[in-house]
């Protein structure tokens, strides 16, 4: 799987926040704030190929936690990037 | 051509052409906004240009002046940004002359008060002044700019603060200027007032930017970042969330105000309750 190409972080007011466009023909946009695990793994995994075990490397390589809760963590940071489309296989 | 300088928003828009800036000033409202004093000027609107309107790859297109006309919003090869409204003349937009916006001959003086405030949005944005679809209140000296779709009721709001807040006035109905500058976070009237035409060259700082929601009782709470941001966003002009350095710059802007002026979301009755509700959160 890969990150989108197109995902674009900014940082807005100390956050930093993701933009999704509506779909054409509508002023929706969606914004999801990324907090600092899922700013870490956007900007190691960001222009590659990965696969679970590489996401999980990240976590256990910067934070002091256990493997299962790493992973815990990854696949949740996973389901919600494929929701939202910025996650693709 | 004949030249005539705006004072908008804190700049100074200078208009140039023939036929089409006479009709800009048959425009009602906008002669208020003629320099009364020397001005520096910021930029230029270049009206009854020559320029042509080439093939672009569009991105965004709707309907204005209440649907009678259709607009259609891209770029070109280049990069350069063009509005073609339909029959009724175009806009071009180069980010490498970034003080400079072309317009071609317009007859329509509804059709060109348009054009004008899609001239300002284009070069104000990236001098930090952005017109806000908004209604805006001001009290004792202070500015709240109500937020919210079509309908929802911002004009009623603020009429109702100047109804029943003492020392409330309207400073502008429709699309008031929101700027980021060296004295701060200030909003101004402008030549687009909407249906009320309130016409005020005044500015004042922002006390509080308010979004509305018709709801059955009155309530506020202040918003944290992403809420403010999605708060604010869709009442800046909706070309620029569509194109990716408009958006960047936008986005800077944006962050700016809501990391200096608070940001409410507000359910509400259109009754006095609720002009006291938020005037009493916002101004104190």
């Amino acid at each position: 799987m890969k990150i989108h190409e197109k995902m674009k972080v900014r940082e807005v007011a100390g956050e930093n926040i993701v933009l999704m466009q509506g779909p054409r023909g509508t002023d929706m946009s969606r914004v999801v704030a990324l907090n600092s695990t899922a700013l870490l793994l956007y900007q190691r995994l960001l222009g590659r190929d990965f696969e679970m075990d590489d996401a999980v490397r990240v976590l256990l390589d910067e934070y002091e936690v256990d493997e299962p809760a790493a992973r815990k963590d990854v696949e949740n940071w996973v389901a919600e990037m494929k929701k939202n489309g910025l996650i693709i296989e | 051509m004949t030249e005539r300088l705006l004072s908008i928003g804190g700049l100074g828009m200078a208009l140039s052409g023939g036929d089409t800036l006479r009709r800009a000033f048959m425009i009602e409202g906008m002669e208020v906004f003629l320099c009364q004093k020397p001005t520096p000027r910021d930029f230029e609107v270049r009206l009854d240009s020559a320029v042509g309107l080439p093939q672009f790859r569009q991105l965004y297109d709707f309907d204005f002046v209440d649907g009678l006309y259709r607009c259609r919003f891209g770029v070109d090869g280049e990069g350069v940004y063009y509005y073609d409204f339909g029959n009724a003349g175009w806009l071009r937009y180069d980010l490498r002359e970034p003080d400079v916006v072309e317009i071609s001959p317009v007859a329509d003086l509804s059709v060109l008060r348009f054009v004008l405030w899609t001239a300002y949005a284009m070069a104000g944005l990236r001098r930090g002044a952005v017109p806000i679809h908004s209604s805006v209140v001001v009290c004792d000296g202070r500015a709240v700019m109500c937020l919210g779709e079509s309908g929802t009721g911002k004009s009623t709001h603020t009429r109702l603060w100047c109804e029943h807040v003492e020392g409330s006035s309207l400073l502008n109905d429709d699309s008031p200027i929101l700027r980021f500058g060296e004295d701060g976070i200030r909003v101004y009237g402008s030549p687009w007032s909407g249906k009320t035409p309130c016409f005020c060259t005044e500015s004042y700082p922002v006390a509080g930017l308010l979004r509305l929601e018709q709801r059955p009782a009155n309530s506020i709470r202040r918003l944290g970042v992403v809420e403010a941001f999605t708060a604010l966003q869709p009442s800046c002009p909706p070309s620029m969330a569509r194109e990716e350095r408009l958006l960047d710059v936008l986005v800077a802007f944006i962050s700016k105000i809501i990391e200096h002026v608070p940001v409410y979301r507000m359910g509400c009755l259109p009754d006095a309750g609720a002009a006291r509700l938020s005037h009493d959160t916002i101004i104190g």
